[in-house]
């Protein structure tokens, strides 16, 4: 800004805040810590705690604050240059295989679990497996916004690749992955997740699982490229150092392999498209599509109402954190009953759950205060929902972008590419027609890369 | 049968070297880290020598329920340091979003700034 300056900032993120002014480049810059956490504290305690010290310096705060715009700077503050990064080897020092496996723990290379060390054989086994350079640029990646970006090569995504259990067959689809920037891990306190879904021939010719268990831990496939994923984000993005690149407060199981499934386009209804065509490919290209969320819920629960009915209400009281966006797996029978209530394709029965779902009242009101205070004050037709209570479901749509309002949670995901839709519910099919059963979660679309293009 | 138990310890023992050796056996392997960028040192803008008669902005991220804790600051800068003109500025847009208008505002101004703040 180049005015003097102090941030202040709860004594949580000290890690945080100590490791992003170094990299931004002021490693010495004056900060004033608060108690944590600030949010919901009432007046008086807010009041006490200016009055009292910052809680790591054990300075009074008032005074830290003032000293912070007046103090001298030294000669170290007023110069300019360049600051010491860790030097990076290509090949780490000659160990043995136990020893090199404890490194990588302690270094946090890994996700926690056992990892297949990189040797120059298996990497370079990788590496056939793609037409491109091992020294060409795939892409950047940062842990979130306020984060630098690391920047990464074909044989470093490789490393990460054969690190993860992956088959050399499976890297162009982990390329493609990685060529999209997006972190698996990023770095929010709300803990979020990430989905990746592969659609068009690729999906057969490495042995995907699109049948039962497809969401779940059956397949090398499956479990190992959504696992890369996480190594990457790690590795060459950068994330997932708690405190530091990683803030999520209780973290994401999901993390661990980034639900990683393909769509069943043998299943999918007649008129129903693939994502990947949805999302402007070809049918005959072979794709994956990245998503953004938090969680998801399996339905298991018979009803006397039609399936999409029982979907539209699941809709409607849905809750999680990412509440204007929703993703649905549907195994192929549901989308078959789903069909065949008079749904020709996916967006047309998004249409409906958009256009025919309103917003719990205890929701709503909590999310537009502006909208509050107009029905306090009598306005219509605010006014009128208000008096049917908590309970009233206001009929206004989370899903639909129609209104121009769009998700709030857009600022944390990829740009938004290919088909923009009218709704934010996306809908794909994926599993192995057991029963009748579906998945649903506050998954929104990130994004889709070509496969081929790093065959 | 003697000289076949002799053979077959030392088989076994045979064995047992060869998996010594390969666990003891250093191996090279990669890096799997990517590459961090470099780091531009930014000097720190100069201080003021004294705070009576400038002003300083208290800017507000707006980080959802916080707003008490900003008013409480404003009000205790404002009663300790009276000499100091203090204004209570909302960043524009969502707390990730930047502001380069306030900025300039503040640096036409010649002025200070405590930026919070979050969680």
């Amino acid at each position: 800004m180049g005015v003097p300056t102090v941030p202040m900032i709860t004594q949580r993120f000290k890690e945080l805040v100590t490791t992003i002014s170094y990299k931004k480049g002021i490693p010495n810059m004056r900060i004033t810590y608060t108690p944590h956490p600030i949010t919901d504290r009432p007046a008086d305690l807010c009041r006490k705690y200016v009055a009292g010290n910052d809680p790591l310096t054990g300075q009074p705060m008032l005074e830290e604050i003032y000293a912070g715009l007046t103090k001298p700077l030294s000669a170290e503050d007023s110069k300019a240059g360049f600051l010491e990064r860790d030097p990076r080897p290509r090949l780490l020092p000659p160990d043995t295989p136990d020893n090199l496996m404890e490194y990588f723990y302690e270094q946090g290379f890994t996700d926690g679990n056992p990892i297949i060390l990189p040797t120059e054989k298996k990497v370079a086994e990788m590496l056939k497996a793609t037409s491109r350079k091992p020294d060409e640029w795939v892409g950047q990646m940062r842990p979130s916004p306020p984060h630098e970006a690391w920047y990464y090569t074909v044989e470093m995504v490789a490393v990460n690749a054969v690190m993860a259990g992956a088959k050399p067959e499976y890297f162009p689809t982990i390329l493609a992955i990685a060529s999209k920037g997006l972190t698996s891990m990023f770095s929010s306190t709300s803990s979020f997740a990430r989905m990746v879904v592969v659609n068009g021939p690729v999906v057969k010719e490495i042995g995907m699982n699109t049948g039962i268990g497809a969401m779940g831990p059956v397949s090398r496939a499956n479990s190992s490229i959504g696992r890369c994923w996480t190594l990457i984000s790690k590795n060459l993005g950068g994330s997932g150092k708690p405190g530091e690149t990683y803030l999520g407060s209780q973290g994401n199981p999901l993390n661990y392999d980034n639900l990683c499934f393909p769509e069943t386009e043998d299943g999918l209804p007649p008129g129903w498209n693939p994502l990947h065509v949805q999302k402007g490919f070809k049918k005959s290209d072979s794709v994956v599509s990245l998503f953004s969320g938090w969680s998801i819920n399996d339905i298991a629960w018979y009803s006397p109402l039609p399936i999409h009915e029982v979907i539209r209400g699941w809709l409607e009281h849905f809750f999680s954190f990412g509440t204007t966006q929703a993703t649905l797996v549907l195994d192929p029978i549901v989308a078959a009953d789903v069909a065949s209530k008079g749904y020709p394709s996916k967006e047309a029965f998004a249409k409906y759950l958009a256009e025919n779902t309103g917003t719990p009242g205890w929701l709503y009101w909590s999310q537009h205060p502006n909208e509050l205070k107009q029905a306090k004050e009598g306005v219509e037709p605010y006014a009128g929902w208000l008096k049917q209570g908590q309970g009233m479901v206001v009929p206004v749509s989370r899903y639909t972008r129609a209104g121009g309002r769009v998700s709030r949670n857009t600022a944390f995901m990829a740009s938004k590419d290919n088909n923009e839709p009218t709704t934010s519910i996306e809908i794909v099919v994926t599993g192995g027609g057991t029963n009748t059963f579906w998945s649903g979660g506050d998954f929104g679309y990130a994004g889709s890369a070509s496969v081929d293009q790093w065959r | 049968m003697k000289t076949r138990a002799v053979w077959l310890v030392l088989l076994i023992a045979g064995f047992a070297a060869a998996i010594g050796r390969a666990a003891d056996e250093r191996i090279v392997v990669f890096n799997p880290r990517g590459i961090q960028p470099e780091i531009r040192k930014i000097p720190m803008a100069p201080r003021f020598a004294t705070l009576d008669g400038k002003t300083v902005y208290i800017v507000d991220t707006k980080y959802p329920n916080t707003k008490p804790f900003v008013e409480e600051l404003f009000a205790a800068l404002k009663a300790k340091y009276p000499k100091t003109t203090w204004i209570l500025r909302d960043k524009a847009a969502g707390y990730m979003d930047d502001d380069p208008n306030l900025w300039k505002e503040i640096k036409s101004k010649n002025a200070g700034a405590i930026v919070l703040l979050g969680h």
